[in-house]
């Protein structure tokens, strides 16, 4: 059985939610993010702004330079994680397995699925109809044998793309494309790629290894040789094992910036914990995933005597696990969080007394619960504030009264 | 400093350091030689011996009448000269400073130690506060505050919000409560006196043990709270605490208002039952069975490989037949803090919080969450 990948993206999500819910910014170029005058980030954008130099992950006062006459939303995480999950929905009705990358990205393997829905082409167009039916929400899809390639492919042709890759035709497809589509290859990569004289697919494949290897590291000359011939190098998010349970986010350009990786958090804690409680399942452990712009990647985790059950305690763990990777200053492609050792609620388990009250996040559970019963579908999701602003790095008994230095005594 | 030059030289009876040294060393927690704040500060000043520890956190500072020859302050490992007031008989001892030690020799033995300093200068200097920032309440009152409390808090780290016993103020009472998240310790006492503004704060259960062990059950003990710490006094003791920062949970939403079904138990025939059941309860979980029939409570546990318990208790019910499944030691707890003859077990449903309280005293209760019983 050959393997067949799709890759799902939701075109410009956040931004296509907020005009479905509100059809008159229909036109308009909307901006999804932190308050203009803040000092955030842009979540997304729809395409209209997009065509004013806006795009996701910029200062929120450079869009607003470039964009004045913009439409600034908050985000609404609560919503997207809604809608996401009736994608997700759809997506594993209609694969064997699916693969969630972030809120509004996934693999779906429909390998061995061609008695089904037919060839590669007519799945997809079902694929991309139900969504639109269903949920309003357009989706550029890539096919190929491999996850990488699908992903590259899905991105070619936005929004409301569809490329297929047959099988054998993965590194022909590679090397058609222009260096900067790399998938996984970074401003800075791109940068050196050309400094060595690397200005296509062709040079790539054409290149001395060893050199790769002295310029790029071992790791990411490995990645590039693999990458250019169409070849997955298997560095995506891990599969989704019974046991786990994971969400990443690769930025369009490597950051530095605390606020953006701050805000990707944000998103994949409250994306990761919806998902993880519609599928009625719970969790001890929180695991961050970093990797920088040398490829080189690290991990750490965090293992709770109780289990997460708000998405406030999710991020204020993932922002220490965060603190303790990352020096502040090194720039980040992809910085992933999941949940490991997931499993089903035990049997014979202690009540929590601030469940359904106090603690937003049983609140959240038990209306991701409902929704999953599909007993209040269409009704608004209640909007927490935005979950930011509270740094819970210097935790325990409070300061020091005497002096700050003497902490480590 | 004003003590440069002079060697601290002073003398007092044996029993009278050695108790506020223990306590000292209750505090300083740390055994590391080097770390300044593993000593304690002696000052020898007017007649007076001040002693004072802190682990940066909690600070203690306590005084006691000596006989000074020479004024003078150092700092001393307490570790070691707790180690060596316990091992001396009673009797009067003499202090004496020597340059980067001091010799501590008792008037009736042929016995001389000596113990390394560190100096004074290094020491931490104590938070403090004004004296009319103060409010005051019977002693025996708070010490039973705190026991009824403070062990409720949680211990889980991660939930460090709940790592204290938090304390506020409704008009004239004082209220006192802690959880873990599964099960909350309630405390309040009107002193009917005005209590000066504050907002609820995290306490540490550090000080409140220490206030609970060592506050006399006459007297009154005073209190100031500000943003960050909070200042206690009673008899020679003065000690304040950095407070835990974050929010506590909102706990007047899991106080259950009124409860439907009450079962009145011997206290004393409880906590026995407790303990012989317990011996074949999971001790993971610690899940025990509460079965209610009229007039009967059974409490059992889970059959296992190893075996099973089953106790039959009297007690006054005449509600539904129902099981509950609870944590022991979650009703245990509050049973050993109680000294009431019987207790009131209250419940609505089986799934529900119950309320554990003594029969008449309205001013302490318990809730406890209740486990699965599949």
């Amino acid at each position: 059985m050959n393997p067949l990948w799709f890759h799902v993206d939701l075109d410009a999500f956040f931004a296509t939610v907020e005009l479905l819910d509100d059809p008159g910014l229909l036109g308009k170029p909307v901006i999804v993010g932190a308050r203009p005058g803040g000092r955030g980030v842009v979540s997304t954008c729809s395409y209209e702004a997009r065509a004013f130099g806006v795009h996701s992950a910029m200062p929120i006062g450079e869009a607003y330079r470039r964009c004045p006459g913009g439409v600034f939303l908050p985000v609404r995480m609560e919503r997207y994680c809604e809608l996401s999950r009736q994608v997700m929905d759809i997506l594993r009705e209609l694969g064997p397995e699916v693969i969630p990358v972030s809120i509004d990205e996934a693999w779906l393997d429909m390998s061995g699925t061609g008695l089904l829905y037919g060839s590669p082409l007519e799945a997809a167009k079902l694929l991309k109809r139900r969504i639109r039916e269903e949920t309003g929400l357009g989706i550029s899809v890539g096919v190929a044998t491999n996850r990488l390639v699908s992903k590259i492919a899905s991105g070619l042709r936005k929004p409301d793309g569809l490329v297929i890759v047959e099988s054998g035709q993965e590194a022909a497809f590679m090397q058609g494309l222009p260096l900067a589509k790399l998938w996984g290859a970074g401003e800075k990569t791109q940068t050196r790629l050309r400094e060595s004289g690397i200005l296509s697919m062709a040079d790539l494949v054409a290149a001395d290894q060893p050199a790769l290897s002295r310029i790029f590291g071992e790791a990411g000359a490995r990645f590039l040789h693999s990458a250019a011939r169409g070849i997955d190098p298997g560095i995506h998010g891990e599969r989704s094992g019974s046991r786990g349970m994971s969400t990443e986010t690769t930025f369009e350009r490597d950051i530095a910036d605390g606020e953006a990786l701050d805000a990707a958090l944000l998103e994949m804690a409250c994306a990761l914990l919806s998902r993880l409680h519609g599928e009625g399942l719970v969790s001890r452990t929180l695991v961050l995933k970093l990797r920088l712009s040398d490829f080189s990647t690290s991990s750490r985790r965090i293992t709770h005597r109780s289990e997460f059950i708000d998405s406030t305690e999710v991020l204020a763990e993932a922002r220490c696990l965060l603190a303790r990777l990352w020096n502040g200053s090194s720039p980040v492609r992809l910085v992933g969080l999941g949940f490991d050792g997931v499993a089903e609620p035990a049997k014979g388990g202690q009540g929590e007394l601030f469940a359904k009250d106090d603690r937003k996040g049983r609140l959240e559970q038990v209306i991701f619960g409902l929704e999953a019963e599909g007993l209040v579908k269409g009704q608004a999701a209640p909007r927490p504030a935005r979950l930011i602003g509270r740094n819970l790095r210097g935790r325990s008994p409070g300061g020091n009264p005497f002096h700050p230095d003497d902490r480590a005594q | 400093m004003r003590f440069t030059g002079a060697s601290m030289k002073f003398s007092c009876e044996k029993a009278t350091i050695a108790r506020e040294i223990l306590i000292a060393q209750e505090i300083v927690a740390s055994k590391n030689a080097l770390s300044i704040m593993s000593n304690v500060l002696l000052t020898a000043v007017n007649g007076t011996l001040v002693i004072k520890a802190t682990d940066i956190k909690v600070g203690f500072e306590t005084h006691i009448p000596v006989d000074i020859s020479t004024e003078g302050m150092c700092t001393v490992f307490c570790d070691k000269l707790a180690g060596v007031l316990s091992s001396l008989p009673e009797g009067e001892i003499e202090f004496e400073q020597d340059e980067q030690k001091v010799i501590i020799k008792p008037s009736f033995k042929k016995v001389r130690f000596q113990i390394k300093t560190i100096s004074s200068e290094k020491f931490p200097e104590l938070p403090d506060i004004s004296t009319d920032s103060f409010f005051s309440l019977p002693s025996k009152d708070f010490k039973n505050m705190i026991q009824q409390t403070v062990f409720a808090v949680s211990d889980d780290e991660t939930r460090y919000f709940m790592n204290g016993v938090f304390m506020e103020k409704n008009e004239a009472a004082l209220i006192m409560v802690a959880t873990d998240g599964r099960r909350l310790a309630y405390a309040r006492k009107d002193l009917g006196l005005p209590i000066p503004e504050f907002k609820g704060v995290i306490i540490p259960p550090k000080l409140l043990s220490i206030i609970a062990k060592r506050a006399p059950d006459e007297g009154s003990i005073e209190i100031a709270v500000t943003e960050k710490n909070i200042f206690v006094r009673f008899g020679n003791y003065r000690l304040s605490t950095v407070l835990i920062e974050g929010q506590f949970p909102n706990y007047h939403k899991v106080i259950p208002d009124a409860q439907k079904n009450s079962v009145l138990i011997k206290r004393s025939d409880l906590m026995e039952a407790l303990k012989r059941v317990s011996i074949f309860v999971e001790q993971k979980s610690r899940r025990t069975f509460f079965k209610l029939t009229p007039g009967v409570l059974e409490l059992s546990s889970e059959e296992s490989e190893l075996g099973a318990a089953r106790e039959e208790l009297p007690c006054q019910y005449d509600g539904p037949e129902v099981i509950i499944a609870l944590n022991y030691k979650y009703v245990e707890d509050p049973l050993r803090a109680m000294s009431s003859e019987s207790v009131l077990l209250e419940f609505t449903e089986a799934t529900k919080a119950i309320t554990v309280r003594t029969g008449s005293q309205e001013d302490y209760f318990h809730v406890v969450m209740p486990m699965q019983l599949e």
